[in-house]
């Protein structure tokens, strides 16, 4: 039962994202390979913030969805190693909205996910280290910090 | 106690008289009681509407006819009183509908100028597509038209597609199986741009020019995004 829930929310967010979303997105379920789709997996795009060291870069994404959402948040994650605070090893996103304890609610759309993480990127918190590289230079190093930040943008240029 | 003084003081005169008197209060008593137990007595039921159907008729004095035709109909009996009423508010009805049907009316005229704007952008829109790209394409058409039932309305689906750039997005009407060429020729003419600089994305994934809509299953209303080739 819950998984129709969760299908069924799925679905609309879809639906809701191909009508509207924000500029440089990507945000579509998982196509297997005998052409059917997968809703509980979706590869997405968040786009770097124009103006920040982030700018030009093309994240790619992966939301994980369980039979438990929207009661649950995706587990959301960057390619394994990715260079941020916030990010674990492994590539998965810690940040308020996306933690069941804490900030999330079922209401939370895909696209305030995504929009929430292209914020935390250029926003780092602090309070809240997932990884000693990125945290550490960011504490310690600023410069370093930027330039890290920048090389990693131009390894994810534009598909496009 | 009474009752015998009474007895006594009438003894006085005849003997019969004192008794007589006596029954005559009783009958007054019932006499009176019976009156108002009248009107609800059964026999007397047809008697009993007619005080109603006298206000009713009073009530219809605005009209001196029906008022007439009413007042005339109360001495038949029931069935035929209570006829007249309908024709009164069948009367009121129908000066009830005419209103509606005016609003109606003006509704449909309003609906019918809103249909026509419409038509006239659509109009537009597909002259300025005929003039900017030229004649569409034959061939296709043909092959479309040979498919059985209602070849040319199926032939030529239009579907909204919202075509967004970085500073917002525009709504554009196509044809669902017009290739994309032609619609990206029709941006970037309206952005004075030009079109080979410019591609349409869906999905993250690039739009070939030669496909069409009804390709990549877009449905009504789906937003792709216009890109800048930068390199």
């Amino acid at each position: 039962m819950s998984g129709g829930i969760a299908r069924g929310r799925l679905a609309e967010e879809r639906k809701a994202w191909r009508k509207n979303h924000p500029h440089g997105f990507v945000a579509k379920p998982e196509t297997l390979p005998d052409g059917t789709v997968n809703l509980m997996i979706w590869h997405c795009t968040i786009p770097g913030k124009q103006g920040t060291d982030w700018e030009g870069g093309y994240f790619p994404l992966t939301l994980h969805f369980s039979e438990d959402y929207p009661s649950k948040p995706p587990k959301c994650k960057f390619p394994q190693g990715f260079f941020h605070p916030n990010v674990y090893p492994s590539g998965t996103v810690c940040l308020s909205i996306l933690n069941e304890d804490s900030g999330w609610r079922p209401a939370i759309t895909v696209k305030q996910i995504l929009v929430g993480i292209q914020d935390l990127l250029d926003q780092p918190n602090p309070a809240d280290p997932a990884q000693t590289d990125g945290y550490h230079l960011f504490i310690q190093d600023p410069t370093e910090y930027k330039r890290r930040v920048r090389l990693q943008a131009k390894q994810y240029p534009a598909l496009v | 106690m009474t009752t015998t003084g009474e007895v006594d003081s009438a003894a006085g005169g005849e003997d019969l008289e004192p008794l007589f008197d006596y029954k005559r209060v009783q009958p007054r008593m019932t006499f009176s009681f019976d009156d108002s137990d009248l009107e609800a007595a059964d026999i007397f039921k047809h008697c009993n509407k007619r005080p109603r159907v006298q206000a009713t008729t009073e009530e219809v004095e605005t009209k001196p006819d029906e008022a007439a035709a009413t007042t005339k109909v109360v001495l038949l009996d029931e069935e035929d009183w209570l006829k007249p009423p309908p024709p009164k508010a069948a009367f009121r009805a129908s000066a009830e509908e005419d209103s509606t049907f005016r609003e109606l009316r003006l509704k449909r005229q309003e609906w019918a100028k809103f249909a026509e704007s419409a038509q006239d952008i659509l109009q537009k829109m597909d002259e300025m597509t005929n003039n900017e790209v030229g004649p569409k394409e034959p061939p296709e058409q043909i092959i479309l038209d040979e498919e059985s039932e209602p070849p040319v309305e199926k032939a030529r689906e239009k579907i909204v597609i919202s075509i967004q750039d970085k500073d917002g997005h525009q709504q554009m009407r196509v044809y669902k199986d017009e290739k994309f060429d032609k619609l990206l020729k029709v941006y970037a003419n309206k952005a004075k741009l030009n079109p080979s600089d410019l591609s349409f994305v869906f999905d993250g994934e690039k739009i070939n020019p030669s496909s069409t809509p009804q390709d990549l299953d877009l449905e009504d209303e789906d937003m792709i995004e216009v890109r800048r080739k930068r390199s």
